[in-house]
This record gives C-alpha cells, structure tokens and sequence, in this order.
C-alpha cells in the first residue's frame, strides 16, 4: 500500500530563521546569511534564541540539544494543529547526538571520581535522549526512532518518517533532524578531513497520511511524492569514487517518474564531498543539472538542515522560487524538485517534494498568517 | 506485504564466538557473568559484568564494537550462504548505542591524565553508533537501503523490525540486521551511579533480585522475502511474523507504571502476526531484573496472556544486559528455541517472585514444542519493541 | 554539623548539581517539599532523588541504602537536614 504524504507543520528553530511556515517562507523569499563565529568558523545559534522557547523549569532537565529538538517539534506539531492523542509516530536524525552532555558526564568521573557522576546527564549519553525527551514533551506513543548517520541524518529521518505514513503503519509522524556545535566534536571532524561550514539547529515537520489531514481541515504545507534511501560504497567517513545509486531513480519513480526540476542538495563546502554528490547528480540526471541549492551556507551544516531542505522544497513547490543563497533574486522554477542528501561514508537519500493536489490555503480555526509568497 | 523469513544467523556472546557456543551456553542455563577485566571497576560496588571472552577477530586499529559486529554479520552471511554479488542490493539495519566508545574512552582518559595519546582519528572516525553500518556496508558490500538506529535497550530489536518492514514492503529482498555493542566506561559508571546494578551476577523474576548485569556482544541476521528464500533454495529458521513498535511518553528512566506501553507492542506484533495471544507459547522477557522492569513486565504479559501456558524466561539472566546488541541476541534466542524446541531457562532464580504469575523456567532448559514465540526489548525512556516469530 | 549548615549545602546542591537556577534555590526554606506534586514544592522526580543521593554521599559521606524506604526524610528540605545532621552525630 502507498499512501499520499502530505507534510501539515514545519518547526525551525537555527541562527537565521526561527518559526513555523510563516517565518520560513519569509526568510526564504529573501534569504540572510548568517555570519559564521570562532577561531574554527561555524554558525552558531544566539544564546537567547532558547530561553524564549523552553519553560525554565522545563529546561533545568533537558539538555541544549533536547531543548532544541522539543522547541522545533512543539512548533511544528502546533501549526498542524494535530491532536497527537491520535497517534504520533516520531523519527529523530542526528548526526552527533548529545557529545556535550558525553563529555560532562565523563569529566564528572575525570575529575571527581564515582561521586562526580551525574544522575541526570546519564540518559543523555545515549542517542536516543532527543527522541525519549521530545515523545514525552509532545506525547508521542507509537514509534519514536532515532536515526544516526553523518551529514544525512535529516533528510534519511524525514525519509523513514514518510515511509511509515505511505505504508499505513501510522498515521502521522513528527519527523526532523537536529545537532548542536560542541568544542571537541569540531576538532574531531576536523580531523576527520570534514571540512565544510558547520551550523547547528533542529528543523521538524508533521507528515500525514494525505486523506486524514484533509479530512480535519489540516493545512497541507507540500507532498512528499516518493522517497528512497540507499549506500554507496565508501570507508567510514570517507568519500567514495563510485557514481552509480538506485536512490534518486527509486524515489522519482515513486513520486510516479517524471524527471525533478529543481534540486535541493547537500552541499557544505567539504570539497571532496560535495564533488562526489555532484558526481553522483549527473550520474543519475544528466546534463544539463537542473537548478540546484544547498541552505548549508545560510545556516552550516547540521542535521536539521537535511529535514529544513524538505520544507524549503515544500515552499519552493508553491512558491515556484529556487532560494539563492548569495542573496539574489532566486530562480524560477515548476514542477517538482529532489531533495537530494549524500553522506561521507556512503548514505544516499532521496526525496522527491511537490506541491500536491491541495492548493496551498489555512484552514478554518488554523492559526497563523499564510506563508508569504515572494515579491518579484 | 510480503512475508519475512530467517536465513541466517550470527552472534559474538559472552559465552564466545558464533552461534553455536551462544546456544551451547543458553542451553546448558550458564551463567557468563564475571568478574570485569576489560575497565577499571574498582571504584563502584558492582564489579562484574559479562564480557565477550578471548575475542581475536579482526585488527587492533578497529575498535572492539566494530570486531563484534563484523564476526557477528559475516557468520550470518556464510550461515545463509549469500556471496557478495547477492549481497549487493541487500538491505543493512544496525542498532547501536556505545559505537566505538571503549577507545574513544581510552583516548579521552589519556588526555585527562595529561598524556599526548596518538591514534585518536581512527578511534574517533569508529565512535559514533552509525559507524558499524558504515564498516559492515563497506567490508560486506552491501549496497541497499543502510541506516542505524538508536534506541537505547531495544536497539537490536528495532533494527530487526526495520529490516522486516523494508522487505514486507518490497523495498529490499534480503536485509542483513542486527545490534552491537561492547563493555564501555560510561555504560558502567552510569548504571552504577543510578543504583541499577545488582553487584552479584543478575536473578530476572526472582523475589530477592537486585539489579541488572551489564553485558557486550553482537547478533545478526539474515531476513529475506519468505518466496525468493524458498526459490533460491534456502531452508528459513523461522518466519518473522509480526513486530510492535511503542514509546511509553513517560519518564526519562523509569517506565511507566502500568506498562501500557509494553502491552500496546505486544498486541500490536500479535495482530500484524494475525495470532490470538493464545497461539504463544514462550515470551523471551526483556528481564533486566531491576525491580521495577520485571513486575511491570510480569504484569504485562499477563493483561495480554492472562495466567498460566506461558513460558517465560530471561536470557539476560546468562549473558547479562548486551545493551543495543540484547535486542538482536535475545532473537537468536527465541528462534534458536522454537528451532531446536528447547526454551533456555531463566538462570539464578532460586526463589519465583509470588507477583510473577507465571512459570519462569528457572534454571534448567525445558523441552517444549512451541508454534509462535515473542521477544521483549523494553529500552531506556520507554521504547518498547515486541518480535513475533513463527516455526516455519 | 547542624542541620542549618546542612540545609545550606544542600542548597548549593540544588544549584551545581541539580541544574536550578540560583535565584530559584534561594527562594526555597526549610518547609519547602522536596516531590513532585506537593503544593508549593521544590518539584524532583524519581532522577532528581538519585543525583541528590549521589550528590549527599558526595558531600557528607552519608550512605543511603536503598533498600530502606527513605521517603520520610525526602519531604522536606527540613526533614533531609535533620536526616543527614543526625547521620553526621550533629545534634
């Protein structure tokens, strides 16, 4: 079985844009960067930007990583205005994990022995903590997964989400992804020979099974048409050499096979990687490429920006505008697009966005101005 | 949707590699819980754990979770007798938690103690959980759909429920899934700090437990469409009937109290399986025995099995709690025990807890024809997996 | 050591190992209840307790052994400090 998927919230929450579909739409139509800070340079989020999204008393127990994941999903889970008593699945993609909270909690036992240990950051050195302390924040009771993998995290969890609506496994699904910068993490990449613009944030969308959210009145946001995830070869945290990947030929097929016109990619300025997704592109499309964005040097690099993708290329469907990151006008575009997704190490996901059938208007009762549309 | 078949198996157990000692030992109701070697643990108050012994596989530049899940996967391959050309398009799910930790640990130690340790790239390209399926896809040539999962206990589970689901929908034919993880630092310490620990080997079920074991190693399987196993000639353990996917919503640590959420997985694996819980004859609990998970595990399974038939029993009891490889090598269990019609016992239960209704098989394997058997992984922050299995 | 020493380390407690804001700590007294639930109280779950257990025998030395029902003295910030005070032979 294979179900329509329709996406009915958006959440972001990272340096430039913070907001459901309204505050995206309004940052897409023209686009800020946001300069990158520190010695190694990276954007980070504004030390403020949590403290106006988590209830302090809430926070005293939730690490920053959780806060950011529970600040996105509460945004997204809000604008779709789905009662989550219903059924809520949830699909967490992280590439780093909480390695803030792994470090305290071993520095507790470095410097003061076994009672230096701390209760409350333990839970926090397993990956999952994002996804057990946002199913509870939002009272998500069917799966609750959590996805690791580097540099495609968002897209592969936004992926595995679709799927587990398109299946008729559950009926709705708060997908995304989401990291944060952390010292000693970026000095391990750095070794890594990882060297593109790094960010942090959380960006997460609802996704329903087509038919239901139409039926209570949902705003339906995009579609996503078809989705496949695959590998190839390459060493852990390297770059392969081979070109050749069912992904995209899987989801255009799914999505029904006409050939996407607009892509979203995942570029970061790790020059060896990004040369192999390009690779990869032409491979699988041909020449001439069609027009192609990656967000990465807006907001750096970070899981969320994966899932952030989708949402642009949900925007993208209706708006009929291709962001351009340096600032210009964007480039006009129709029909459907690919967000495209190609890991150090191997993973390959792809998704083809659409604006579906619904034309693009709030419900009644939803709350919320409508996304708006850019001025030529 | 298509139905899922078993092909292959392989597993590194604290009681040695492969498949065959793991069964020799679950069998003979062996206790593999001992005192530690591989961390310091002289500072807490439990000091044993069960480790994987004389493990040799591999080089010393992979890290220990890696050498695990490599020896674990590759005899599940050769088990199943797929080569690498029809490998190419199969599906790999890995459940992990600690990755390569144990390293990192011993590198991050290092630097506390002021020393320059070198080869840290290679510990640190091995940590995260993602890095096994990276390794395994590369060595094995496993081209398909590949992506990690992380769900604290029930990781290895989850994975084989991942992996089934991606051939029941026709998205893959063949998927290789399992969980790993080897002994780390900050897995001990941390169940230490939260009093989890029983400091003598774990008793599941029993009215006097105290406390988990902590436990290491790697099980992997081979899940294939039940009709391209039958054509190609392969013989299928058991068919992977149905899965349960829940999450409590509830507490970070502590589960829920009145298990709403185990009893949803269950219920939702019998109903995939189309089987009444009638029809199950053995349930491989999740069994950590803490004395919070077994009453509210005990309690239930018997909401949705009532009283009595059931047998049931916990391997942690052996092998001690594997982490995110306890999910994968609690499967091998079960199938190994519909197979060969031998329900492992529950080890070092001397006194049945009176609440636990039901007939914990302490000690001694049991003989016992069974059609349809569960496993239970019940992870940390309420994610709850149920496996249905089917004799085939 | 009295039990108003003890009562102010434990309030140190609150901030460095339970994550409360100081302005928060300082507000709490003696009569202040230390669950989740009861009205007016400070609000620790089942996880705070163990980091504020960790956190004693840390600090004082004292041992809890958790096979004793301990609840009575984890009340109130009054009562844990009259616990711990009499565990430390104070008066």
């Amino acid at each position: 079985m294979s179900r329509n998927v329709v996406v009915t919230g958006i959440g972001v929450v990272n340096a430039a844009v913070v907001g459901a579909s309204p505050a995206l739409g309004a940052w897409l139509a023209r686009p800020s960067a946001v300069p990158p800070t520190g010695a190694r340079p990276a954007v980070r989020l504004p030390e403020r930007t949590l403290a106006g999204l988590v209830d302090p008393a809430e926070a005293r127990r939730l690490s920053r990583v959780c806060q950011l994941t529970i600040a996105a999903a509460r945004l997204a889970v809000a604008e779709s205005g789905l009662d989550p008593a219903r059924g809520l699945g949830l699909v967490v993609g992280s590439a780093l994990g909480d390695f803030t909270s792994t470090i305290a909690f071993a520095d507790g036992f470095l410097t003061r022995g076994p009672g230096g240990l701390s209760a409350l950051l333990f839970p926090n050195t397993v990956m999952n903590t994002m996804a057990a302390t946002t199913a509870i924040a939002v009272a998500s009771r069917e799966l609750a997964l959590t996805i690791n993998v580097p540099t495609v995290a968002g897209e592969l969890a936004v992926a595995r989400g679709a799927a587990a609506v398109a299946s008729g496994r559950t009926d709705a699904v708060l997908a995304g992804g989401v990291d944060e910068l952390d010292p000693l993490v970026a000095e391990m990449l750095d070794a890594l020979g990882d060297d593109g613009l790094r960010g942090e944030g959380a960006t997460f969308l609802v996704l329903e099974a087509e038919a239901a959210a139409r039926a209570r009145g949902a705003p339906s946001l995009g579609r996503i048409a078809g989705v496949a995830w695959r590998a190839i070869p390459a060493g852990p945290w390297g770059v392969g050499r081979r070109t050749t990947s069912r992904a995209i030929g899987d989801a255009v097929t799914r999505a029904g096979g006409a050939a996407p016109q607009w892509l979203y990619v995942s570029a970061s300025g790790d020059a060896r990687r990004d040369a192999w997704e390009a690779r990869v592109l032409a491979a699988a499309l041909g020449a001439p490429r069609p027009p192609a964005v990656s967000l990465a040097a807006l907001v750096g690099h970070h899981a969320g920006l994966g899932a952030l993708h989708v949402a642009a290329a949900a925007w993208t469907s209706r708006s009929g505008v291709l962001p351009a990151p340096d600032g210009g006008a964007g480039v006009a575009v129709t029909g459907d697009g690919l967000v495209h997704g190609l890991a150090r190490g191997g993973g390959h996901v792809a998704l083809v966005v659409g604006s579906g059938d619904t034309a693009w208007m709030p419900a009644a009762g939803h709350e919320g101005p409508p996304m708006e549309l850019p001025t030529s | 949707m298509r139905r899922v078949v078993v092909t292959g198996l392989g597993a590194v157990s604290p009681f040695g590699a492969g498949v065959k000692a793991y069964w020799a030992g679950l069998a003979a109701g062996a206790c593999a819980i001992r005192p530690l070697t591989l961390i310091d643990a002289g500072a807490f108050r439990c000091r044993i754990a069960a480790e994987v012994p004389d493990l040799r596989d591999g080089s010393s530049r992979r890290s220990r979770a890696d050498r695990l899940a490599l020896a674990a996967a590759t005899e599940a391959l050769d088990d199943a007798g797929l080569g690498r050309r029809e490998c190419a398009e199969a599906a790999l799910i890995v459940g992990a938690v600690g990755g390569g930790m144990l390293e990192a640990e011993e590198w991050y130690w290092a630097r506390a103690r002021g020393e320059r340790p070198s080869g840290w790239a290679p510990a640190l390209r091995a940590i995260l959980p993602g890095a096994h399926a990276e390794m395994l896809g590369h060595r094995l040539g496993l081209g398909g759909p590949r992506h990690t999962v992380v769900t604290a206990c029930s990781s290895g589970a989850v994975a084989l429920a991942e992996a089934a689901e991606l051939i029941a929908d026709g998205v893959a034919d063949v998927a290789v899934a399992g969980g790993v993880d080897a002994m780390t630092r900050l897995c001990f310490m941390g169940f230490n700090a939260l009093k989890l620990l029983d400091p003598e080997p774990c008793r599941p079920f029993d009215r006097d437990r105290r406390g988990m074991s902590i436990g290491e190693g790697a099980a992997f399987v081979v899940l294939e469409a039940a009709e391209r196993a039958r054509a190609r000639g392969a013989r299928p353990y058991v068919e992977l009937a149905g899965h349960g996917m829940t999450t409590d919503a509830y507490h970070v640590t502590a589960p829920e109290p009145e298990g709403d959420g185990m009893v949803r997985a269950m219920r939702a694996a019998l109903a995939a399986g189309g089987v009444e819980p009638a029809a199950i004859g053995y349930a491989n609990a999740h069994g950590t025995a803490t004395p919070q998970n077994d009453r509210i595990e005990a309690r239930a399974i018997a909401r949705v099995f009532g009283d009595g038939r059931l047998l049931v029993s916990a391997t942690k009891s052996m092998i001690g709690h594997t982490m995110a490889a306890a999910g994968s090598l609690e499967a091998v269990a079960t199938i190994l025990a519909l197979v060969y019609e031998t329900i492992p016992p529950t080890a070092n239960l001397a006194i049945p807890d009176p609440e636990v209704g039901f007939d914990c098989v302490p000690r001694v394997a049991r003989e016992a024809e069974v059609e349809h058997a569960i496993s239970n992984s019940f992870g940390f922050g309420g994610q709850n997996v149920t496996l249905l299995f089917r004799r085939v | 050591m009295q039990p108003k020493e003890v009562f102010d380390e434990l309030k140190t407690i609150l901030v460095a190992r339970l994550k409360f804001d100081p302005r928060r700590a300082a507000e709490v007294t003696e009569a202040t209840p230390l669950p989740k639930g009861a009205e007016g109280s400070i609000g620790l779950d089942s996880l705070d307790f163990i980091e504020l257990s960790i956190a004693i025998e840390e600090r004082f030395g004292v041992v809890m052994d958790e096979s004793e029902d301990l609840s009575a003295h984890f009340a109130s910030f009054d009562t844990l400090s009259r616990f711990v005070a009499g565990r430390l032979g104070g008066a």
